[in-house]
């Protein structure tokens, strides 16, 4: 079966095309890009209007699958993030079990195979047990898939650990992801430190939380030449640490999260504590905010990663200080993204910003995978297509999501994925067929 | 003045006018506990219920006294032995007393917005906040209000020093909204270690030195100061916090002549005040513990409709 996405503007991945282009795409693959293409018996997609981009990825989202399945599992979060536009996830190994063996990595493809979603790569634990001690088994769930280690919900504490981790894996093309957090500066936090821990006496999060991190990993990196990612990065002094680390030219690469670049620490109280707004790393500064897109503009942050977090609502309906930590957003952070940046007066060139979805976060990834950040003939048809002109309200009852609350439920966004596709199946459509 | 607020979960939108007129309404109620019979109609066949999920005395009481004197039904509900140490949740616990046919929810919770979070969840009682974590207890700051405004007059341009925990303090986050909007200028003392960390955004001052903040001060009002802070290791020691910061005579002669001193109780003697000061004649801390009723009559009057 092939298909013809018909009249769109392509980005490649890299740059924005200025002409109406068509994309042939047959067995899986894009045979062709280029004006009027013509194939017998191809399905005909009318993407005029509308851009036509390599499949977006997301590098961190949590599926809850083994253990939690009640808040989230596989097969609902592959479909959620094809419906929010996502072609490649990466989950999150803060399961239960974790995924810390070969047979948990295998399990969680397995999965994702058979899930009729996005495509769904694993990450598997640094450590065993995700309990900070013993160096997991690393080599051999890179032989099995597994596309990052990281100890994700929690920092790997303990440094020593961490160095070896990068000393080891330095071989296997597989990049360590940090959940930058020291704990022993947010035992019992809840909000950013400053304004709102002031006003409500909630206790700060300071932002030297993060930065401590940061500033380990970096050194770590530079004795070691082994690549680090730092994930969710959420403020100032975060981004500049790892700014200074890559003019330095160490292995060093970050991804920001959707809510980060269109929340403030405000937020807490004017949802007056709703438990919708707690998050780990805390929703930071009006400051922190710009200085993220700041991020976004000059290349400091590679990827916009959505940390999707999803919780029953009987975890997360409950006052502030009771709730988890977590928003789950999968199914419109794109739109989030493509909306704020809008209302922002558009702070960077949309292909920069669309790059952070597909070749920023496709270089992270193992080789074999590489290729999924761009739109070339002969790569995967992994394709996502967006409307920017489209205006939808989020309505979280229709989720494929097994979650329920959400920031931005309710509200109207400007900016929609209207087409996924992985391995040149259609797996979200919104477009209607050339007649 | 038409009463506009249905709930008090915080102070925020209580305008200097709304203050004013509330400080009127509990001198109406401090009148009625004065009288020989201490009853009035005003709220006969309402039912109000004390939720009480951290312990509380004087609250409690304050509260209970108030609503009985006003011919209220009250009853206590409190945590323990109840249906949350079964493991309700607070989201059944509210319905549940709500169906029941509770026209007030006076809620103390040691979680900062949980009055928040039950204002939400319910529809027709009335939802007041009688303490949430670290965040507000906006009774308190009436009732300090209430009990300076008697003594000292029209605030506006008063001088006042809070010392002690600040970051810790409930009473201090509701008296620095409601004071400041009367038109006193603050000044937070005590050890770095217990102040919030951006007391600029709170349109405070701050001073280590409890001399200069006490100087000129028409209020000296005193935290108490808790042993775990000792145990937390943010204070080394209270004999240390009492020498550094603790309210003597000498604290006292450097404030305004008819300055007046408060606390909210319970106090802790010879830690955060010497008893010299608490029982000397600057002293108003029983005079809260009056207008604590008062102003909590006034309170469940407003907001259960008496005024309508």
């Amino acid at each position: 079966m092939s298909i013809i996405l018909k009249n769109g503007v392509v980005f490649d991945g890299f740059t924005l095309g200025t002409e109406r282009e068509d994309i042939l795409v047959k067995d899986g693959v894009v045979a062709r890009r280029g004006a009027d293409l013509a194939e017998e018996g191809a399905r005909l997609i009318d993407c005029a209007g509308r851009i036509v981009c390599p499949g977006f990825i997301d590098l961190h989202a949590h599926f809850r699958d083994p253990g939690f399945e009640w808040r989230e599992d596989i097969t609902s979060g592959a479909r959620a993030a094809a419906a929010g536009g996502y072609t490649t996830v990466v989950a999150m190994p803060n399961t239960e079990p974790a995924v810390d063996s070969q047979v948990a990595v295998e399990y969680v493809i397995s999965r994702g195979e058979s899930a009729g979603g996005a495509r769904v790569l694993p990450a598997a634990c640094v450590s065993r047990g995700r309990k900070g001690g013993r160096m997991a088994e690393l080599g051999l769930m890179a032989q099995s898939g597994a596309v990052f280690f990281t100890d994700d919900g929690s920092p790997v504490s303990n440094a020593g650990l961490l160095k070896t981790a990068l000393r080891y894996s330095r071989d296997l093309e597989v990049r360590i992801m940090e959940h930058p957090e020291e704990p022993s500066l947010t035992e019992g936090a809840q909000v950013n430190e400053g304004a709102v821990s002031a006003s409500s006496g909630l206790k700060g999060w300071p932002s030297s939380a993060e930065v401590i991190d940061i500033e380990r990993g970096v050194a770590l990196c530079r004795e070691t030449d082994s690549p680090i990612h730092f994930t969710h990065v959420s403020t100032e002094h975060g981004i500049d640490a790892i700014r200074r680390a890559k003019r330095e030219g160490l292995p060093v690469s970050c991804d920001v999260t959707p809510h980060h670049l269109s929340l403030d620490e405000n937020y807490v109280l004017v949802g007056r504590f709703s438990s919708t707004y707690k998050v780990n790393p805390p929703l930071r500064t009006r400051r922190d905010v710009k200085m993220l897109w700041n991020a976004v503009e000059d290349g400091t942050a590679d990827a916009i990663a959505t940390d999707h977090s999803p919780y029953h609502m009987d975890d997360k309906d409950v006052p502030f200080q009771e709730a988890p930590f977590g928003i789950a957003s999968i199914e419109c952070s794109v739109a989030v993204v493509l909306d704020t940046w809008r209302k922002l007066g558009r702070p960077v060139p949309l292909e920069r910003l669309l790059s952070l979805f597909t070749s920023g976060p496709g270089a992270l990834l193992p080789r074999s995978w590489r290729s999924l950040g761009a739109l070339r003939e002969g790569a995967r048809a992994d394709v996502t297509v967006i409307d920017m002109e489209e205006v939808r309200t989020v309505d979280v009852s229709e989720w494929k999501s097994k979650a329920r609350v959400c920031p931005w439920s309710g509200e109207m966004l400007q900016g929609w994925p209207v087409l996924a596709m992985v391995d040149g199946r259609i797996r979200m459509n919104r477009l209607e067929e050339v007649k | 003045m038409e009463w506009r607020h249905r709930n008090l979960i915080g102070l925020e939108g209580w305008t200097r006018e709304e203050l004013l007129f509330f400080m009127e309404q509990a001198n109406y109620m401090e009148e009625i506990i004065n009288r020989p019979i201490k009853k009035a109609p005003a709220l006969r066949g309402k039912m109000v219920v004390n939720c009480f999920f951290e312990n509380s005395t004087r609250t409690r009481v304050s509260f209970e006294m108030a609503g009985k004197m006003l011919s209220a039904d009250v009853v206590n509900w409190s945590s323990s032995g109840s249906s949350a140490a079964k493991g309700e949740t607070l989201r059944d616990t509210a319905w549940t007393l709500e169906a029941m046919g509770a026209d007030a929810v006076v809620v103390r919770h040691g979680q900062v917005g949980v009055p928040d979070y039950l204002a939400k969840k319910l529809r027709s009682a009335a939802i007041i906040n009688a303490g949430d974590g670290t965040n507000g207890h906006p009774t308190q700051a009436l009732l300090d209000l209430h009990s300076a405004w008697k003594r000292l007059g029209d605030l506006n341009g008063a001088k006042m020093a809070i010392i002690g925990d600040v970051l810790h303090s409930r009473v201090a986050r509701s008296d620095i909204q409601a004071f400041r909007r009367m038109g006193v200028s603050i000044t937070l003392c005590g050890p770095a270690t217990l102040m919030p960390e951006d007391t600029d955004s709170l349109g405070v001052k701050y001073v280590s030195d409890v001399r200069e903040a006490a100087r000129g001060a028409d209020i000296l009002y005193f935290l108490r100061i808790q042993a775990e802070r000792q145990e937390a290791g943010l204070i080394p020691s209270t004999d240390e916090y009492h020498r550094r910061w603790g309210a003597n005579d000498s604290t006292v002669a450097l404030a305004s002549k008819n300055a007046v001193v408060m606390h909210p109780g319970p106090m802790n003697r010879g830690v955060e005040i010497a008893s010299s000061v608490a029982d000397g004649p600057n002293s108003v801390i029983l005079g809260q513990v009056r207008s604590g009723v008062a102003v909590r009559m006034a309170l469940l009057y407003l907001c259960l409709g008496g005024a309508r």
